[in-house]
């Protein structure tokens, strides 16, 4: 029989005090085939207590680092630690870890390189509000445009990549907002990029990251990156 | 022409900016490599200012009708490509922080779970 391929939880986490102790117990209590490691992205709140406490397996960042550098912080051990497969989910609780065994099956059966939960598959649960759908289905077009590649939950933060992308985020991972620049990064590197219909929940405690002041600058800035990500791939774009 | 007033301020201008750049190199408050531009910068100034034949010169290859119009673009051109470099250098060394900062937290998880063994190990070996 095939060797169970190791997988890596990474979860990042910044000032999620209200909600890692739950996600984790549910994690460590209901998923021990799993590994899994936080990356607390410099909290200012009891994240890190909460965390040694219990005795987690938690990455504490110095300073916050943002998103993009607290997800990198996983891949970065992922590759030291020789995982085969890894996936970020969200520290607050949006992303159900029952998915990812359909996950893992959907990239051998695939032969996929990433495979992205999303919400937008089957239409289930919960779907955000009008406004964001309509930035999300503008970035998921322009990601179409640029690559050829169509992922409808572009801006989704639960996904599973391999080792081969474990290596390639490890390296160039983006700062700040990274979810459809990476995935423009993974299809640049010709990468297979499957979707898998998860169903998500709303965020029980804390703020979501983008607010709706933060909203023009997060498409300005995205949309940019994806198009100079783009660009400066333009040459080696074909393996 | 520039009139020889202006000449003369603008000399003094000139050599005080190199003093003070010689002084933090001294001081080693600056670092030669990113003054190297600065450096240029003086020293193209200096020679508009001593020859302004030269300045004549560039405003006409501009078609810049006023010679002290063409010291000014000049210099927002020198601020301009100053200001570019201070961004990539500030660019730079964000990532090189980053990486900084992951590693970081890499040994101090290895750190802390060493202490957690050790300790265990400890207890276990005094209950004996």
């Amino acid at each position: 029989m095939k060797e169970r391929a190791k997988c890596l939880i990474i979860i990042p986490a910044y000032n999620e005090a209200g909600n890692i102790e739950k996600v984790i117990d549910n994690l460590i209590a209901d998923y021990p085939q799993y590994d899994y490691v936080i990356v607390n992205d410099g909290s200012t709140d009891a994240t890190k207590k909460i965390c040694e406490r219990h005795h987690y397996k938690v990455l504490n960042l110095p300073v916050n680092m943002g998103i993009g550098g607290a997800v990198q912080t996983g891949y970065r051990y992922a590759l030291e630690n020789e995982y085969d497969l890894a996936v970020q989910i969200d520290g607050d609780g949006q992303h159900d870890v029952a998915f990812l065994d359909g996950m893992i099956q959907c990239m051998e059966e695939e032969n996929a390189d990433c495979v992205i939960g999303s919400r937008f598959v089957k239409k289930e649960g919960f779907q955000s509000s009008g406004m964001r759908r309509t930035g999300i289905q503008f970035l998921s077009i322009l990601g179409f445009i640029l690559t050829g590649v169509r992922v409808r939950d572009i801006t989704s933060g639960y996904r599973l990549v391999n080792r081969r992308f474990i290596q390639i985020f490890a390296q160039d991972y983006p700062a700040d907002y990274p979810e459809p620049e990476a995935l423009v990064i993974a299809a640049v590197h010709g990468g297979k990029i499957k979707e898998y219909p998860v169903v998500m929940r709303e965020r029980e405690n804390g703020t979501s990251s983008i607010t709706l002041k933060k909203a023009i600058y997060y498409m300005v800035k995205v949309t940019l990156a994806m198009l100079i990500r783009r660009l400066s791939f333009g040459v080696r774009r074909q393996k | 022409m520039i009139p020889r007033t202006l000449q003369i301020t603008l000399s003094v201008a000139v050599i005080c900016y190199f003093i003070l750049i010689l002084f933090y190199l001294k001081k080693k408050m600056l670092e030669l490599k990113y003054t190297l531009l600065w450096l240029v910068a003086g020293v193209v100034m200096g020679i508009m200012i001593f020859f302004p034949e030269t300045l004549v010169w560039f405003a006409r290859l501009l078609g810049i009708e006023s010679n002290m119009n063409g010291l000014y673009v000049l210099c927002i051109a020198f601020i301009i490509m100053i200001l570019m470099t201070l961004t990539s250098i500030v660019s730079r060394q964000q990532m090189k922080i980053r990486t900084l900062t992951q590693e970081f937290s890499m040994l101090e998880k290895r750190i802390r779970e060493l202490e957690e063994q050790q300790d265990s190990g400890g207890k276990s070996r005094e209950s004996d």
